[in-house]
């Protein structure tokens, strides 16, 4: 039993992409997807003192995954390890999960038509291998553990090292990547990339919303319906059209 | 192949093999296992990787004949697993649709890109036919080689042989021989790749122009980060606030063309507050007294107006310096062919290592260790009476050895004809027209020329002017000569073998060098017999075990990588000509050449006009990977970068479609400008490599722009040849009004 | 023998007139409508339970959790759940479009389907004064009615609509067809045409097997017949077609029985023989 988390090492990180395209490769991501992202958050300051940061994003395995709530058909689950998985073959790539996630971590695999994203690279991890892009950073930026481990590194530098979540106010769903920098770069990521509030995909606000309803009234109401009339005919007997 | 049968053979010993080497890797040595992808079993193949040229190990995974993906080795020592973004892209390269696949003969114009398919037989008769024909009619001297990589040497093996003294790569005249000459004259040996920087124990880092995180060779990047993570300041001297300088404790937007200034200044501050280590430099170093005297009047002061650093901050950095030292890692920086004055900027820089004692010692510069390595010994190669003609006899005094020729030097010479025509270039890897500027005398040249044959993987610009196009095999699936690696502590050597059989008919250098040396009545120049042969005799004197090599990749010893390791047995510690540190270059000096750097001014942009200069992207090696589909994806194009001052000042904005008009009036195709607070107003900056004209490279073609294309004024350093490229200036235009 | 002559409005029927049709059989439904019909009513129990067994997500749920629990125990996982789902669904679409293709002139055919599903004047009528019976308020009798009632022509335009939409959305969400948008908006089409169909399945179901009335109408989905009092009395203007087709071919087999080449067109008032069907002469 883990909880695995990382963290990420900004004052390390270079933004040279290592992550992104080892994750591509390890995972077939189609040309225009991405699993994991690397951006640069902009530059702030008075020439020639400035700060500046990447954000190297992906799936942040949240405590509260508002990507699980919103999947119709429970294709996205949490594992028993934290680790937000997507079962591809129930999938059915209707996107309700992308708009959920205020961290905007997954895709619609343009090849498979299902949903898709980083899942710390559990079929790696399994078989005792740190996840790709942990493997393959020059600047060993990327850490990644169990936060059940208190011999982990991710363990010290979550709650011994200061190690950052990025969350508001309004998105605090507990994600389980965490970030170091120093404050006013977390400020510029945050404030480049800050996390939205989930949406539900138009199709699924007029399920809910009114499809449901509609379809549980005319069920509802014809079952009814059919209910009297079948009393009535008990009550008033065959009828019988010899007479 | 050979190669197929030891590779079979070393992963059914399984488990079997000992710590025969065990005292040489200091490491339990192992047949590499199969590994898993998933629930897919694949083999590993130990090799290293082409992508750039740092040669960074990478373990292919290999599944049903086919390579599913491409990590770090973690038995590399240099690199001990990481792989950056294109090492991991090596994948999409191998798989390249656009890859050259067979031998073509030119049918159209030259330059037209008509080809007819050929076998390799008619390919390589018809190459031996013309060459012998050259040599009949010119000489053997009119062929001229063009090639690249250290594995391009069965193909020098072969132009020696054929008889011809001219060949230059790019590798020198444009890009690190200034500083390998700068360094070589003040501690006797070169810089070298990969460079001897210590910078995981550094405490104090200086990037003179380098802009490491853009640009990225792996272990580098790794070093650089470990050393900032220990807590190494660092300071960084650009122009444009690079990820390097942005994580810079002290970032220097110094004024483009006066870093000598700079580095004078600081060397006056050491010099005059007595910051420097006496002891070292008492010990061994020479020409002191003069270097005192020479810098006295090169204060702070004198550098503020001409660097536009504030005095104060000079001072600052010197001392952040000299606090640190002698753990105080200078980095010589590699690409240094800027202004035409850049041997005497890398002899500043080598005298400031010297001065905080930080050559040969812990977190400055370290000491290549020692390898032998194996000979093939060849029959003596024919003399040419005539000489190199890749200069006009008497030019750049430091450029005397045979690898240090000039590529611009040959183009000039079969433009000209001076002192005899070259009248076919041989090219090997080498993309001319993104490589050497000044590309106008490039198209004039190739007129002239009546045989041109291309090897390469890719279809770039040079091949559609080829008479002759070989298709390579990728680093993939080909063996190349054994990395033998002396600049890195661990001193180690690295094999690079197939992970799988090359695809369609192209072929692996060796092969092709070797079978057109047999076309040629050459083949005694190439006496082994295939790639196991020629890897056994080159390392025959390191005493490895070649399973273990070919399983793990690499084999490394100990090294002895700072001045306190060694003794008399090592030889002498500084091979110069007096035996000692030369401040003041005794080799200079009997050339009658500044024995000391100056400052000397370099040509402002014109009014309204900004500098041009480039760099590199983390996920692009040039145009090398400018094909690459999955880096495509990441970076299709280069935009132009501008400060907010200078976007306002031409009246452009973020985003928008520009062009640029250099000083003589050649234009740029339509691109992007981005714009940024952190960087000078002097300037406009972009990634090299990107434009390619040719069709071939469907994802890559016009995408971005080049900025050779750009580069039509040049300035050549007197001592070695190399061409200054920062010495071109442009003026931006909004695409409609261009 | 209970008519000489069909007659054209819906008389009352005699007893004996009424015993005669009530032992007659008249062919009603195809071998391949009722094929198709239990074909059908199988697919929709199937997956009905297995669709309601697929919407795991609260916000979307129609089944209670134990139900859900029980059918992912049944099925092993959700993606066998899944896989049955699809598969019986892509029998489905198969089957019907061989039945379309090759039945197309027996089965989809415009005169068959307006028999169908075309509404005329007699069912509005029939429409307005059934809701009006269902609830007490007219003593009206129903208005005649083709081979089907207004009320089973009104399910099969339902079913008629709703059902391409549930195949076409069904294949979209199977092989993530075009925009990730439309798989969206076919999974609510796909939900809302289903629950469309349930609702007229819940009168369909009970007219067909609980109502007596129509105990008929589903022995003939077994049989292909009914019986010719409740066709009659049920579907008169069908049965009035039936029976005037049948005597202008039983006349014309007449006709060249008796080798009459009257090209007058004089009718021969013979009594028909086989198969026949003789009525009394009534008298009048």
């Amino acid at each position: 039993m883990a909880r695995y988390a990382m963290v990420i090492d900004q004052e390390r990180c270079v933004g040279c992409q290592s992550c992104t395209v080892a994750c591509k490769s390890e995972w077939d991501v189609p040309i225009g997807g991405a699993r994991t992202r690397v951006r640069p958050a902009g530059v702030r300051g008075i020439y020639p003192n400035f700060t500046s940061t990447f954000l190297v994003s992906q799936c942040n395995h949240c405590d509260k995954p508002t990507c699980v709530q919103a999947c119709p058909t429970g294709a996205t689950y949490q594992d028993a390890n934290g680790i937000v998985r997507i079962n591809k073959q129930l999938c059915i790539g209707c996107g309700s999960c992308v708009s959920a996630c205020p961290y905007g971590a997954r895709y619609i695999n343009g090849d498979k038509g299902v949903a898709d994203k980083c899942d710390f690279c559990a079929a790696r991890v399994e078989r005792g291998l740190e996840p790709a892009c942990v493997n393959t950073c020059p600047a060993k930026a990327k850490i990644f553990g169990s936060l059940e481990d208190s011999n982990s590194a991710v363990f010290n530098l979550v709650y011994h090292g200061g190690a950052q979540r990025i969350e508001t106010s309004d998105v605090n769903i507990g994600p389980n990547v965490y970030y170091l920098a120093k404050p006013e770069q977390m400020e510029l990521a945050a404030a480049a990339f800050p996390p939205i509030p989930p949406q539900t995909i138009a199709a699924g606000r007029v399920w809910s919303g009114l499809v449901k309803k509609v379809v549980f009234l005319a069920v509802g109401a014809t079952f009814l319906g059919q209910a009297v009339a079948f009393f009535r005919q008990l009550n008033v007997g065959e009828k019988q059209f010899e007479d | 192949m050979g190669n197929e049968i030891s590779r079979r053979k070393f992963l059914q010993v399984g488990t079997g093999i000992a710590g025969a080497a065990a005292a040489a890797t200091g490491a339990h040595a192992a047949v590499h296992p199969p590994g898993w992808r998933g629930d897919q079993r694949v083999e590993q193949i130990a090799t290293n990787c082409e992508m750039c040229f740092w040669r960074c190990g990478v373990m292919a995974e290999v599944a049903d004949g086919k390579v599913v993906k491409l990590q770090g080795n973690p038995h590399h020592p240099l690199t001990k697993g990481k792989l950056c973004a294109r090492g991991n892209a090596g994948v999409a390269l191998l798989y390249d649709p656009d890859r050259l696949k067979y031998p073509q003969i030119r049918t159209g114009d030259r330059g037209e890109g008509k080809f007819k398919r050929v076998s390799w037989d008619e390919a390589l008769d018809f190459l031996a036919s013309r060459l012998k024909e050259l040599k009949q009619k010119y000489g053997p001297e009119s062929v001229a080689l063009f090639p690249h990589g250290v594995h391009s040497g069965f193909f020098a093996t072969l132009m020696r042989a054929y008889g011809t003294p001219n060949s230059a790569e790019p590798a020198f005249a444009q890009c690190r021989g200034p500083r390998d000459i700068g360094y070589q004259l003040t501690f006797g040996r070169p810089v070298n790749s990969p460079e001897p920087v210590d910078l995981e124990e550094s405490k104090c880092m200086v990037l003179i122009g380098s802009h490491i995180g853009e640009n990225v060779f792996t272990s580098q990047v790794t070093a650089f980060a470990d050393g900032l993570a220990k807590g190494a300041k660092l300071i960084v001297v650009d122009p444009r606030m690079s990820t390097a300088a942005s994580k810079a404790h002290f970032w220097l937007p110094i004024k483009p063309g006066t870093d000598t200034a700079l580095l004078l200044a600081w060397m006056n501050v050491l010099v005059g507050e007595k910051l420097y280590d006496k002891e070292f430099l008492d010990q061994y170093a020479m020409g002191f007294k003069e270097l005192e005297a020479h810098v006295q009047g090169f204060t702070p002061e004198w550098a503020e107006p001409i660097t536009e650093i504030p005095a104060a901050r000079i001072r600052e950095t010197a001392h952040a310096m000299a606090d640190a030292r002698p753990a105080v890692a200078i980095h010589p920086g590699r690409h240094v062919t800027w202004y035409g004055n850049d041997t005497q900027r890398a002899r500043a820089m080598a005298i400031l290592t010297a001065l905080l004692g930080a050559y040969g010692r812990k977190g400055g510069i370290f000491l290549p260790s020692k390898l032998k390595q194996g000979r093939i010994p060849l029959p003596p190669m024919p003399e040419s009476e005539r000489g190199r003609a890749d200069r006009e006899p008497g030019l750049y005094p430091l450029a005397s050895e045979e690898a240090y020729g000039l590529t611009q030097g040959l183009i000039e010479t079969t433009l000209s004809g001076n002192p005899y025509p070259i009248k076919s270039w041989i090219v090997y890897g080498q993309n001319i027209f993104e490589s050497i500027p000044v590309r106008q005398k490039t198209l004039e040249a190739i007129k002239k020329i009546e045989f041109m044959a291309v090897v390469d993987v890719l279809p770039t610009e040079q091949t559609r002017y080829a008479d002759l196009v070989l298709p390579e095999a990728t680093y993939l699936e080909r063996y190349d000569p054994p990395a033998i690696v002396t600049t890195h502590k661990r001193p180690f050597v690295a094999i690079r073998q197939p992970a799988i059989e090359p695809l369609y008919e192209s072929k692996p250098g060796w092969w092709i060098a070797k079978k057109a040396a047999e076309k040629l009545g050459l083949s005694d120049y190439f006496p082994w017999t295939d790639p196991d042969d020629h890897l056994r005799r080159l390392i025959a004197p390191l005493n490895v075990n070649e399973q273990e090599l070919k399983a793990l990749g690499a084999v490394s010893f100990e090294g002895k990588p700072y001045i306190e390791d060694r003794s008399e047995d090592d030889g002498p510690l500084f091979p110069t000509q007096s035996g000692k540190i030369e401040l003041v270059s005794t080799v200079l000096r009997d050339f009658q050449i500044d024995a000391l750097p100056k400052y000397e001014a370099v040509e402002q942009p014109p009014a309204g006009f900004v500098r041009l200069i480039y760099g590199r992207a983390p996920v692009h090696s040039f145009s090398r990977s400018e094909n690459n589909a999955w880096l495509d994806d990441l970076m299709p194009e280069n935009p132009v970068w501008l400060s907010t001052e200078a976007a306002r000042r031409f009246g452009v904005s973020d985003g928008q479609k520009v062009i640029l008009e250099n000083q003589d009036g050649v234009k740029s195709p339509v691109i992007t400008v981005k714009v940024t607070l952190a960087m000078r107003s002097d300037v406009a900056y972009t990634v090299h490599g990107f434009g390619p004209q040719s069709p071939g490279l469907r994802k890559a073609y016009q995408h971005g722009f080049s900025d050779t294309a750009l580069m039509t004024r040049i300035a050549i350093d007197p001592l070695m040849g190399a061409t200054g490229m920062r010495v071109n200036f442009v003026r931006v235009l909004a695409a409609e009004k261009a | 023998m209970p008519f000489e002559n069909i007659p054209s409005v819906q008389v009352p029927l005699t007893v004996e007139q009424a015993e005669i049709m009530e032992q007659r059989q008249v062919k009603k439904h195809q071998v391949a409508v009722v094929l198709v019909h239990w074909f059908n009513a199988l697919v929709w129990l199937l997956e009905l339970t297995t669709g309601a067994a697929l919407l795991v997500n609260p916000a979307y749920r129609v089944a209670p959790q134990w139900y859900l629990t029980m059918m992912q125990d049944v099925f092993g996982t959700s993606a066998n759940l899944l896989r049955f789902h699809i598969a019986v669904g892509l029998t489905w679409i198969a089957v019907f479009l061989a039945y379309a293709i090759f039945g197309w002139r027996h089965y989809l055919h415009a005169e068959v389907l307006r028999k169908e599903v075309g509404l005329d004047n007699d069912d509005f009528e029939w429409l307005r004064i059934r809701t009006l019976l269902l609830v007490g308020r007219t003593k009206k009798h129903l208005p005649p009615q083709g081979a089907y009632n207004a009320g089973q022509k009104m399910y099969a335009l339902l079913v008629y609509t709703m059902i391409p939409v549930i195949m076409i959305t069904g294949l979209i969400m199977t092989f993530h067809l075009l925009a990730t948008a439309v798989v969206a908006w076919a999974m609510v089409l796909h939900f809302f045409a289903v629950g469309m169909v349930v609702s007229g399945l819940m009168i369909h179901v009970y007219m067909g097997a609980v109502f007596p009335e129509e105990r008929p109408a589903f022995y003939s989905m077994i049989t292909g017949q009914v019986n010719e009092l409740y066709a009659y009395h049920h579907h008169f203007k069908w049965w009035r077609d039936v029976r005037l087709q049948q005597q202008a071919w039983e006349r014309q087999w007449a006709e060249e029985e008796a080798g009459n080449v009257h090209g007058d067109g004089a009718t021969v008032h013979s009594r028909p023989v086989i198969g026949a069907y003789t009525l009394p002469n009534e008298e009048n």
